[in-house]
């Protein structure tokens, strides 16, 4: 009886940590949301580009120009453009594209499939990898496989990805021929053939997270090792296993997870990258060809798209990291 | 510090490695021993004693090009670590004495800035406003700042309210010799630290946006831009990325090298700074306070 009031107890206050928490966070990341879309707005009325410029090149006129701005409600007040524009987004609407009259948010969908796949490919890689690495060297700390390990990780942490990628490319594509170098197929056409497609480029994004989590693994776990709990534990005699499980990886897993949280927005930006590496029609190509062709509306919805999901994945990271390691929640 | 830092092998390491970086921005384009732009009927060439590292696919010739592509990679590394001082710093050591509401400010464009994904802004500012890499690398100097700016407020924090501080100010020192004995000794070796760290990020976002052909006319040398037409012609030359791989690679490690050894050297002040590593990804995460 005693027993599952105390189980109750304990739950209930780990939800309403959780709940406190996930305030908190919101608290910081509507400010955060509202800045960001903001100035993404502006970047419309910064560029002094208009969709005229798209569609009727160097043949514009002023009344054309100012025909077509009107046509776009361009010529309202800034303020009433921006309350539109953000209603807009709220709701999921992001306009349309100036340089073909695509639903942006359709196209955006479309990228982000392939992008996300990549990217999530990319963070399982960095995640299994960046742990294993980063536990195997704090377990044999201080002999050659923790020297080995640690050597590895900053050599392929000065690696821009795409530079990893065209080593890639050149070795397991070229040379090789084991993978396609470039393309998307969408899985439902084969998931063998889609895995092949996206293995290249995930790995491609996922050194630099790999190499970041395994070191402030490492670090964390080999810092926590020199606590006197852990200590304490040898001394009563607790085996390692329950040692490292109970005692080292909770407390030591916390900047980890806070580097696998920052390496989100880095995982989209190496998109943009790795996805004119290997030719493939996602979020960054989208994102660069559109800069490229002036095409302001799909600029700022990728610009909201990345905003977005950076911010629900710290939410995520955050939450997480209050459920394992409640001193985190206290803002220590 | 800087002998200090010199007798440090990484520190020695970091030193020459830059130095030469330095050289070949300054007197690369001299130095080409062909005209970068000039193309020839010898195409994707072998490297030969006419081609030290072989011709690409308009016949140009490749050291040329690398060594003329140096100073931009160079110039827009130093724009950003620049703009990022100038942007982060100042603020992040008035937001210590300009009162709550300045404070919640910055410390809220902070964690905006700090959470965006600044490889695709930089894309998105530089095509959008003008198509240059100086406008992409003051870009990304704003965004990259909030690292500047959680330094030195984290810095100025700990000498505002320390009490050296303020027996120093009993004892009638004069404020000159509090900021050169005191703020100095704290400021410096943070802020040197993060320099290096962010000219290493500079080199990376340079050559990824010139690999994209963003904010550079095509016939311009870029390592990034040598790099992406490399790509085409794998199967033709499938070494030819080595050299300016090696060359990103060797400048971005020498810039974290030149990082860890100024940490190592600045005792106290650096391994304070060990935790902003820590700092850095909370304020990421959620900026709980400072």
């Amino acid at each position: 009886m005693s027993g599952a009031g105390l189980g109750t107890a304990r739950l209930r206050r780990a939800a309403a940590r959780t709940a406190s928490v996930a305030a908190r966070s919101i608290a910081i990341f509507v400010p955060v949301f509202l800045v960001a879309t903001f100035v993404t707005f502006a970047l419309r009325s910064l560029s002094g580009l208009s969709p005229a410029h798209l569609q009727l090149g160097e043949s514009a006129t002023p009344e054309s120009l100012a025909r077509i701005e009107h046509e776009w409600g361009l010529d309202r007040p800034f303020l009433t453009q921006y309350l539109d524009w953000f209603g807009k987004v709220l709701s999921g609407d992001l306009g349309t594209s100036w340089y073909n009259g695509a639903d942006i948010s359709r196209l955006l969908t479309e990228g982000a499939v392939i992008s996300l796949s990549v990217a999530g490919l990319a963070l399982l890689i960095g995640v299994v990898f960046g742990f294993g690495f980063g536990i195997l060297a704090a377990l044999r700390r201080t002999t050659w496989v923790d020297r080995v390990i640690t050597g590895a990780m900053t050599f392929i942490s000065v690696m821009p990805s795409f530079v990893v990628g065209i080593a890639l490319v050149a070795v397991f594509a070229v040379s090789l021929d084991w993978l396609p170098s470039a393309g998307w197929v969408p899985a439902e056409r084969g998931f063998g053939l889609w895995l092949a497609h996206i293995t290249l480029p995930a790995i491609a994004l996922s050194f630099d997270t790999v190499s970041d989590v395994a070191r402030q693994l490492r670090a964390g776990l080999v810092a926590a090792y020199r606590e006197n709990y852990v200590t304490g534990a040898l001394v009563r005699g607790l085996g390692p296993r329950r040692i490292f499980f109970r005692h080292v990886l909770r407390n030591g897993i916390g900047p980890a997870l806070t580097v696998l949280g920052l390496k989100f927005p880095n995982l989209l930006g190496g998109a943009v990258v790795t996805e004119a590496v290997f030719g493939m029609p996602g979020f960054g190509q989208f994102a660069a060809a559109s800069a490229q062709r002036g095409d302001v509306p799909a600029v700022q919805g990728v610009l909201v798209v990345s905003i977005v999901l950076v911010v629900v994945f710290n939410l995520l990271v955050n939450l997480i990291l209050a459920r394992l390691t409640p001193a985190s929640a206290r803002g220590v | 510090m800087v002998r200090r830092l010199l007798a440090l092998t990484s520190g020695r390491i970091a030193a020459v490695i830059l130095a030469l970086i330095a050289l070949l921005a300054l007197l690369g384009p001299l130095l080409s021993p062909q005209d970068p732009l000039a193309g020839s009927a010898d195409i994707l060439a072998d490297p030969g004693p006419h081609h030290w590292l072989g011709t690409d696919y308009l016949g140009r010739d490749v050291l040329s090009r690398l060594l003329a592509g140096s100073r931009l990679s160079v110039l827009g590394a130093l724009q950003v670590t620049v703009m990022a001082l100038l942007v982060g710093v100042i603020p992040g050591i008035l937001s210590v004495y300009l009162g709550r509401a300045f404070e919640w400010v910055t410390l809220r464009l902070a964690d905006t800035l700090i959470a965006l994904p600044f490889l695709v802004f930089a894309v998105a500012v530089t095509a959008l406003l003008g198509n240059g890499i100086p406008q992409a690398m003051l870009t990304v100097g704003i965004m990259v700042s909030p690292l500047f700016f959680r330094v030195s407020r984290a810095a100025t924090l700990s000498v505002a309210r320390s009490q050296y501080v303020e027996a120093a100010i009993i004892a009638g020192a004069s404020v000159g010799w509090i900021v050169r004995r005191h703020v100095w000794t704290k400021v410096l070796p943070p802020i040197a630290i993060a320099l290096a760290h962010t000219a290493g990020v500079g080199f990376v976002v340079v050559s990824s946006l010139t690999f994209l052909g963003i904010g550079v006319r095509p016939p311009a040398p870029t390592w990034g831009g040598i790099l992406a037409s490399d790509l085409g012609f794998l199967s033709y030359r499938p070494w030819a990325p080595l050299l300016p791989t090696a060359l990103i690679m060797a400048t971005v490690w020498a810039c974290n090298l030149l990082a860890d050894a100024i940490r190592d050297v600045s005792g106290e002040a650096g391994r304070a700074l060990l935790d902003n590593r820590k700092l850095r990804g909370r304020l990421a995460v959620a900026g709980r306070g400072a």
